[in-house]
């Protein structure tokens, strides 16, 4: 039925509708990148600026959550632990706040020497420990002597072999029947040889006695109560170690290191904002009034770049009323912000000029564009990438110009830390305990090193020459 | 007469004693539907003339009338607002031209979107339109300068000069920055756009064969001041000043064999500086036929003929 139907019906020219012609090709594209995706695609593939920015992120991390984590008091002083070296966890013994010990006097025994000075002590077991050896203290006493008018007692940190090699001298005795000694001499957990030799004044003996004592860590009452740790006396508890070591009054290093970036980002962040940003104020109004006002405006550009900083930083400091030692952060700042801004001003001002003078800018105008949307719509955009690079190399700039003036001591005051005075500090025992300067110091040349990288990287991506020549 | 020019001038300050007369007392007049081409070797002053014609420079002297009325001396942002429908310019550098921070779509609706921000699809049916009538896909919409070629650029700055529909538009060179096979394109696209919108040019360029392509009648600028203005052939092919004689012969001769039998006189020498001029005909120093009088007198430009001027005294 339907094939006789179609079989028998002719076409007519209605039927058909003529072929457009197929105009759309299969084109190979891509979408198209603005100036800032292309800048962050070209910045992501250059691994030195994008491990900096990690850098830089892990650092303002540290800065700010790490006191969180680490929560020593950066201020806190402990004398028993100076100058020590990285360490970490430990278990400590409470003990009581040590008092003052009396001591161990014989009173039937003679005080004066006398000729029968035998010299020897009879054994080691003559020398007992009293209490329990801890490094808060190591209390000592022996048997007297016969015609003993005083003893020596020396401490060395291996066993002692020849009269020589006694090890630190730690005092003596007032008299012969004054047998008993307290060392609170910077002691470590560790085994200490005590010797002792009896003296009648003239003469010391010739024989020695050593004895081994093994200390244990522990710290007093008072202090678990300035480090807040709410245990009786007899107690053991775990106390934090010092990943960066202590500083010369056993301040923990890690915790300094953490507060002192605060106040180096905080200079090195806050004063290049402002001074960018005035900078950028003060050259993008030089370029776009162009003629004699540009002139005056740049020749006070220059005048203020001859002014010496250090000399300024001075001068601010004392008309603040701000003593030596004194906090010096704000002096610091605003001798940044009123030295510095010249430099970003200058950059701003070429670009400025050079896109004032562009084609596109007169094209604008000539289309009917008023001074704000020539600002907003091409200038700023145009001059954005020179402003963010001369920022990331104002910030390094000014956290190396803090580290330097803590250093020399012109900057934060005590017990303030920057990595500048900490290195100022550090640099002190930088023979015998190399942390104190080594940790500061790296923290400086990490951070300066990597804003520097970062603005390089930045140079590069932002630079409209690079573009789509990959 | 779309546009008239009388005795305008452009000098440039360089210090207190220094001028520069980069346009110095030039007179002429455009038609409707005209196209006057503009040539001259560089720094005879033919971009400051276009520029000042239209207010990106400021007047030192003279008047210009548009449709009758005179033009500002010194432009104002009011000034350019109101001028922006009836002039526009398109710019030699297409490199230079374009903001490499917007897109096609924007720059070329920058004209429309300044006056009104109101209808964006309408805005952008137009961008689309203007990217065909130049010979551009309207898929190019959202790409970037830098993703075009020269030729490409150029076009995308003829559909941002056009797309206000003009009256008038100076081409400021606008081939001198492209290779050759792009730049009869361009001026084919610039010859269709201008007989299907009414368009009247001011076409400055320094390749003199293609503004006799282009062009209804031709003016010679000699260190800021015109030297010959007449109908395009009539120009090229019989010249009466001694300079455009020598420009139109430094033209390169396609054929060798005449190339070997006619001599070529070039022009020796370079242009003289246009600081501080003095009196008397300004070719002088490279003249072939220079006589006493042309040291003491600046000539005029005067008619010699239909619709011809030259300004020498020795025709």
């Amino acid at each position: 039925m339907q094939d006789s139907s179609l079989s028998s019906y002719s076409p007519k020219p209605a039927d058909f509708i003529p072929l457009t012609k197929q105009l759309d090709k299969h084109g190979i594209s891509r979408p198209s990148l603005s100036y800032w995706q292309d800048a962050w695609i070209r910045l992501k593939k250059n691994k030195r600026a994008i491990s900096s920015l990690y850098l830089i992120i892990g650092l303002l991390a540290f800065t700010l959550i790490g006191p969180l984590l680490w929560s020593i008091n950066p201020n806190l002083q402990d004398l028993d632990a100076i100058s020590q070296g990285p360490s970490f966890s430990k278990q400590a013994l409470i003990v009581e706040t040590p008092a003052n010990w009396g001591g161990v006097t014989i009173d039937n025994f003679p005080s004066q020497p006398s000729p029968n000075f035998s010299g020897l002590l009879s054994s080691t077991e003559q020398i007992e420990i009293v209490g329990q050896a801890t490094t808060q203290y190591v209390r000592l006493s022996w048997q007297p002597v016969e015609g003993a008018s005083a003893y020596l007692i020396y401490r060395n940190d291996h066993i002692p072999e020849s009269p020589e090699d006694l090890g630190l001298p730690l005092g003596q005795t007032l008299a012969g029947n004054q047998v008993s000694f307290e060392d609170r001499l910077q002691l470590n957990a560790q085994a200490y040889y005590y010797t002792i030799i009896a003296t009648d004044g003239f003469n010391e003996a010739s024989t020695f006695t050593t004895q081994q004592v093994d200390l244990t860590l522990a710290i007093s009452a008072r202090q678990a109560d300035l480090r807040n740790i709410d245990v009786e006396v007899g107690a053991t508890v775990s106390l934090p170690g010092h990943p960066f070591g202590t500083d010369y009054l056993g301040r923990d290093m890690l915790a300094r290191t953490m507060y002192g970036a605060r106040v180096s980002l905080f200079i090195g962040i806050i004063a290049p904002f402002i001074f960018v940003l005035f900078g950028t104020l003060y050259g993008g109004l030089a370029g776009y009034l162009g003629g004699s006002m540009d002139n005056y405006m740049m020749r006070v550009a220059d005048f203020v770049i001859a002014l010496p900083f250090l000399l300024f930083m001075i001068l601010f400091k004392v008309s603040f009323g701000i003593g030596p030692g004194e906090n010096g952060i704000i002096p610091m700042m605003l001798a940044l912000i009123l030295l510095a801004w010249p430099g970003t001003a200058r950059v701003v001002r070429g670009q400025v000029l050079l896109i004032r003078e562009a084609d596109y800018i007169q094209a604008a105008r000539l289309l009917g564009a008023n001074t704000f949307y020539l600002l907003y719509r091409h200038i700023i955009p145009n001059a954005m990438g020179p402003i963010l690079v001369t920022l990331t190399f104002a910030v390094p700039m000014a956290i190396f110009t803090e580290a330097f003036l803590s250093f020399i001591g012109m900057g934060v005051a005590p017990p303030t830390a920057s990595w500048g005075s900490m290195s100022n500090q550090g640099i002190r025992n930088m023979l015998s305990s190399p942390h104190e300067l080594f940790f500061p110091a790296l923290f400086i040349s990490i951070t300066v090193l990597a804003f520097n990288l970062l603005g390089d990287g930045l140079r590069d991506a932002l630079d409209t020459r690079m573009r789509g020549n990959e | 007469m779309l546009l008239e020019v009388k005795n305008l001038k452009k000098y440039f300050t360089i210090s207190r004693h220094q001028h520069l007369h980069a346009v110095d007392d030039l007179s002429f007049s455009i038609g409707e539907k005209e196209v006057l081409g503009l040539v001259g070797e560089s720094g005879s002053g033919k971009t400051t003339l276009g520029k000042t014609l239209i207010g990106i420079h400021d007047k030192t002297a003279g008047e210009v009338f548009f449709k009758g009325q005179q033009l500002p001396d010194s432009y104002t942002k009011n000034d350019f607002q109101r001028q922006a429908k009836d002039i526009q310019i398109i710019f030699q550098d297409p490199y230079n031209s374009l903001n490499s921070r917007m897109t096609a779509q924007e720059i070329i609706a920058e004209g429309l979107l300044i006056r009104d921000k109101s209808n964006l699809a309408e805005v952008k049916d137009k961008v689309a339109y203007w990217l065909h009538q130049v010979g551009l896909s309207p898929d190019y919409m959202s790409r970037y300068p830098h993703e075009f070629s020269g030729g490409q650029r150029q076009r995308i700055g003829i559909a941002r000069a056009l797309i206000v529909e003009p009256k008038f538009v100076v081409c400021d060179e606008p081939i001198s920055a492209l290779d050759v096979s792009v730049q009869a394109q361009i001026v084919q696209l610039l010859d269709k756009l201008k007989d299907s919108m009414g368009l009247t040019l001011l076409f400055i360029a320094h390749d003199l064969s293609m503004v006799r392509y282009v062009s209804d009648r031709m003016a010679v600028m000699y260190l800021g001041s015109l030297i010959e203005i007449g109908p395009s052939n009539d120009v090229y092919f019989d010249p009466k000043h001694p300079y455009t004689k020598a420009l139109i012969a430094s033209n390169p001769e396609p054929d060798p064999k005449y190339e070997r039998e006619h001599e070529t006189p070039l022009i020796k020498g370079e242009i003289p500086s246009p600081i501080n001029l003095k009196p008397g005909c300004r070719f002088i120093g490279r003249c072939p036929m220079v006589e006493a009088r042309c040291r003491e007198e600046t000539p005029a430009l005067r008619e010699i003929g239909e619709n011809r001027q030259v300004a020498c005294h020795l025709i």
